[in-house]
């Protein structure tokens, strides 16, 4: 046994689990020297520009390319025709239904891709595409989805009127997708039918964009000798991409290499495939040069994976003290023109079932109604791809409304419903079985950070006081998470199981390469994942390279959303690394001549139990692996992969508490206090874990406060730049204040969960409640997103309260 | 995002006046800068364009207008048009009737009665704007047409004369915004110069065009 500062020593060199390592990636990434889609440059490449629809719904009578193609520089321009012969004008989605990659004879939404212009450089494609004539007969088109399945509301999908059921179930009305439910109907009925108490309450999670700082694109070079496609593109999901391609294309997927490179941001908004990337890799295919397509940053908006836009109505019965006997919540959803929607095959409406929460209800009963507009299609996006923003902002909203109902003040009312801690495993009426979580203890410690009674004094007094110029308004959200898709037993894509992987290669040296079938967007895999093999293994994290993205290089696995990389590919890694461990241990018990039994694990050598002399370090051993001295009929080499099929998805939750300070007279809202407390079980790197909470957080503060993608009654998108949508900077994002507590996942081998989505799931409610507790005493009980001054002002112009 | 407007603006002038002013489609062209008529289709029908030019930037707006009737008991003149600029970008379309009532001998009210609807990139940038620049644009008509209508009937009108604008120099060099140049006068010659189709293109295009320029004037701020 070393002594305490030999330990400690050892222990901070490697750098590993529960240390707060300075991220990897930075020093690229602040010296500007990160390697984008965009900075790729090949010889010979070409650009291509897309032809957008001006009208949301519209016939093509015609195109006439001629001008475009009699313009310098234009090489080419593609439309739905060109594409037929290749059978590529439409695609497949991995919601069941059909995509246009190029308008065919209809266009369903504004800035719909009608053409490409494919050019020598970007600005001649851009001039190309202004020169592209296309002839529209403007048709009605559907803005809001409570119109979709009027009996007389225009059909938008010709192409699959006569299609009764999209995979999901039969349809009732051609702009109707699917119908979606989930619990048990009768019983909630009947318990809503015996309840001393019930709230009802519409609430809207409107239609966002998560708005990347570097927009989707791509370069898809061809090589006709032989044979090979090359894509690289800002994706999040490189190895089903890959997947996607060879089936739309017919390439093997042998020949088909996709390299995701550094990517500036994803939220979900790079997960589905784009009909710019079909386009340009359909042009490769025939040019065969590579051809480069970027977005804008309008097209980016305007039209690639939204989120949200889900119409809900949230019931809640109950008994006079405020403990919930049952939850019925539906929503009409507004998928857009086409069914992209990406979800784990068996959920068409992705998670929405952990609807009831951190919260011990005995019946419920959930259900979606999916409807077609006119409007840009996608759906997966913004920090949580699967409706758990959905679902939880209904949860966290409603509890308020019954709280308010029966004068039960909103911390108690939650304790009343919390599932206990001793009651873990807990498996919800919807049949999610939560892992592990301790919610009194969050929720307590939250509180008594901020003096939650003082708070409370101070509201009231100021309440008291008419002649206060501020409204002051305290949220709460208590959220449970359900994240790392997931048991392939449930969940697919494709077909595909949502498993994934870790490779990892120890060299004689120590130095150790690590590559993994997630996709980093900004999470900090390389270092977090480092972490967890340097802990494993004993050998620094300084000296081992994690690499992704590039499907020629990484096992197969189902890339980075919905917070999976952790509980899915960070198992996997322990599970390769523990692997590695394993024989390290044999060789160290025949180096020593004893017994593997006789051997302990020391930080990073295997040592003689009780003898501090006899140890074999792993570098050592990393050496010794590549020798010939070793035992019996053993391989050379230190080297694992890892398949990790996770037996749960895991369960982080939290404790927020937001202080608003709101204008009477102007309806500016100023964020006095946020405290947000996490529980994500085991922590590897603190300080990432803290970044991704800032930047969550960041982000719900933007989708409650600003953020929406308005449309008029044509269909017109009126806010597709950061002149009109609401980005948060250093100048207006509030101080956060993090805490945590620490309760292990027991099905994951290192005890941790997902995180990053927790705090834009928990935070967006918690803002929402803090500025409906505002106006709580004047009988408000919500008010939809985004609170901006504007509609804040309008409540209180309402209510009176700005009168001098 | 659609627009309707009912105005109706006082003239100095007889109503039996204004109505022959209205079916001068001559004199009329005059009351409306803009506009180039690139091929009459038939009697009721014509193809048009219309160039802007906001800072950098210029759009060329073809479009196709139709006279739907002119009727002379009731006074009334009815179009209907519609355009794309010609990037393919952005999408426009009027319905405008324009009737013209007597109040006595010497004065008569012009009541124009439009609908417009905007698509694309000038509703994205400009289509919460599009209520006040139509309007506007209906307010310049009026004011060029009431000084048409005085002066036929004789009495004096002091003519502002403006070089570079509407009617003099070509119309894509026109920089100054559309309330300068409201209650000033074309020149006279201009007037003369305006092909007779002129009138109710005019009109509509005059509303696009300046309707685009204060739209992109406001988003380029």
């Amino acid at each position: 046994m070393g002594d305490m500062s030999d330990l400690k020593e050892r222990e901070d060199k490697l750098q590993g689990m529960g240390t707060s390592m300075l991220r990897k990636e930075d020093a690229k990434f602040i010296r500007g020297q990160g390697n984008y889609v965009d900075d790729i440059k090949m010889p010979g490449m070409l650009f291509g520009a897309l032809v957008r629809s001006p009208y949301a719904h519209a016939r093509i009578k015609g195109i006439d390319k001629s001008k475009a193609l009699a313009a310098p520089g234009v090489v080419a321009v593609l439309t739905a025709d060109d594409l037929k012969p290749v059978n590529l004008h439409w695609m497949p989605t991995v919601g069941g239904d059909v995509q246009a990659v190029l308008a065919d004879q209809k266009v369903h939404f504004q800035m719909q891709e009608v053409a490409m212009v494919i050019a020598t450089d970007r600005y001649a494609a851009a001039d190309g595409a202004a020169l592209v004539e296309v002839d529209y007969e403007e048709l009605p088109a559907i803005v809001d989805p409570k119109k979709a399945l009027l009996p007389d509301a225009p059909v938008l999908r010709e192409d699959i009127a006569d299609k009764n059921d999209l995979t999901h179930g039969p349809r009732t009305h051609p702009n109707h997708i699917f119908t979606w439910e989930a619990g048990n109907k009768d019983a909630t009925d009947n318990a809503f039918k015996n309840a001393e108490i019930v709230v009802r309450e519409e609430i809207l999670n409107p239609r966002v964009h998560p708005c990347p700082l570097e927009t989707c694109g791509c370069v898809s070079s061809f090589d006709k000798a032989s044979g090979n496609l090359t894509v690289y593109v800002s994706t999040q999901i490189p190895h089903l991409f890959r997947t996607v391609l060879a089936m739309l294309s017919g390439i093997a997927e042998s020949k088909i290499r996709v390299v995701g490179g550094d990517i500036g941001g994803g939220f979900g908004n790079k997960v589905p495939i784009y009909p710019g990337y079909v386009v340009a890799t359909v042009a490769s295919i025939v040019t065969g040069v590579p051809i480069k397509w970027i977005e804008s940053r309008m097209e980016n908006i305007a039209t690639s994976s939204f989120a949200r836009d889900y119409h809900g109505v949230g019931e809640l019965a109950a008994d006079k003290n405020g403990v919930i006997k049952a939850l019925r919540f539906s929503a009409l959803a507004d998928h857009g023109a086409f069914n992209s929607h990406v979800s784990a095959t068996k959920f068409p409406a992705g998670l929405f079932s952990i609807c009831t929460g951190s919260y011990a209800i005995p019946s419920a009963y959930c259900r979606v109604d999916a409807v077609f507009t006119n409007k840009a299609p996608g759906g997966v996006a913004y920090r949580c791809s699967l409706r758990v923003t959905e679902a939880i902002y209904l949860i966290e909203r409603m509890i308020d409304v019954l709280a308010q109902k029966l004068n039960i003040d909103k911390a108690e009312i939650r304790r009343r419903n919390f599932v206990k801690a001793d009651q873990f495993p807990f498996t919800t009426p919807f049949g999610w079985t939560l892992d592990s979580g301790d919610y009194h203890t969050a929720l307590d410690k939250v509180l008594k950070a901020v003096d939650y009674d003082g708070l409370r004094k101070e509201q009231a007094a100021k309440r008291a006081d008419l002649n206060c110029p501020t409204l002051m308004g305290i949220g709460l959200s208590t959220f449970t998470e359900i994240v790392g898709a997931g048991p392939t037993a449930v969940c697919d894509i494709l077909g595909i199981g949502l498993f994934d992987s870790c490779e990892i290669r120890v060299h004689p040296t120590g130095g150790v390469i690590a590559r993994l079938g997630t996709m980093t967007q900004g999470q900090g895999h390389a270092t977090t994942y480092s972490q967890i093999i340097a802990t494993e293994l004993g050998l620094p994290a300084s000296d081992i390279v994690v690499e992704e993205g590039d499907t020629d290089k990484s096992p197969y696995g189902a890339g980075t959303w919905g917070s999976r990389s952790t509980p899915v590919s960070g198992a996997a890694t322990a599970q390769a690394a523990r692997k590695i461990k394993a024989k390290a241990k044999q060789i160290a018990a025949h180096l020593l001549e004893v017994a593997e039994g006789d051997l302990e694990w020391e930080i990073d050598r295997f040592k003689v139990k009780g003898n501090v002399s006899q140890f074999k370090t792993m570098k050592e051993i990393c050496m010794v692996s590549h020798t010939g001295n070793l035992p019996a009929g053993m391989e050379q080499g230190l080297n694992a992969v890892a398949y990790y099929d996770p037996p749960n998805l895991t369960y982080p939750f939290g404790a927020y508490l937001c202080v608003v300070d709101i204008d009477k007279h102007t309806g500016e809202t100023t964020v006095r206090r946020f405290y947000a407390l996490d529980d994500c079980g085991t922590r590897i790197n603190p300080m990432v874990i803290e970044g991704q909470i800032h930047g969550g957080l960041t982000e719900a503060f933007a989708v409650a406060m600003g953020q929406q993608v308005p449309f008029d009654e044509n269909g017109n998108h009126l806010g597709n730049t950061l002149m009109d949508y609401f980005l948060p900077t250093a100048v207006e994002t509030p101080h956060w204040e993090t805490d945590h507590t620490v309760t292990p996942c027991p099905h994951h081998p290192l005890g941790a969960k997902g995180v990053a989505e927790s705090p834009h799931v928990g935070g967006i409610p918690c803002f929402s409640n803090a500025v409906v507790d505002a106006f709580a005493h004047l009988g408000v009980t919500h008010m939809d997103m985004p609170h901006n001054a504007y509609r804040v002002w309008q409540q209180c112009n309402q209510l009176g309260v700005n009168q001098r | 995002m659609n627009v309707t407007l009912e105005k109706s603006f006082p003239l100095p002038g007889s109503a039996e006046t204004a109505w022959q002013l209205l079916c001068d489609i001559e004199a009329v062209a005059g009351c409306m800068p803009g506009a180039r008529i690139t091929e009459r289709i038939d009697e009721q029908r014509f193809k048009g364009l219309v160039s802007v030019k906001f800072g950098p930037a210029s759009l060329s707006f073809r479009g196709e207008i139709e006279l739907k009737s002119i009727d002379a008991t009731s006074r009334t003149l009815v179009l209907s048009g519609k355009g794309t600029d010609s990037t393919g970008s952005s999408g426009a379309s009027m319905d405008l009737t324009a009737r013209i009532e007597a109040v006595d001998g010497y004065n008569c009210t012009l009541i124009g009665n439009s609908t417009i609807s905007v698509s694309g990139k000038a509703a994205t940038f400009g289509g919460r704007m599009m209520g006040s620049v139509a309007d506007q644009v209906l307010k310049q008509f009026a004011d060029h047409f009431g000084a048409r209508v005085e002066q036929m009937q004789g009495s004096q009108v002091a003519f502002t004369d403006q070089p570079g604008s509407e009617g003099a120099g070509p119309i894509a060099a026109r920089t100054t915004p559309p309330t300068a140049v409201h209650r000033v006068l074309p020149k006279a010659t201009a007037v003369v110069q305006q092909p007779a189709e002129l009138n109710a293109l005019s009109l509509l295009w005059g509303m696009i065009r300046d309707g685009f320029k204060s739209l992109f004037g406001t988003y380029r701020r």
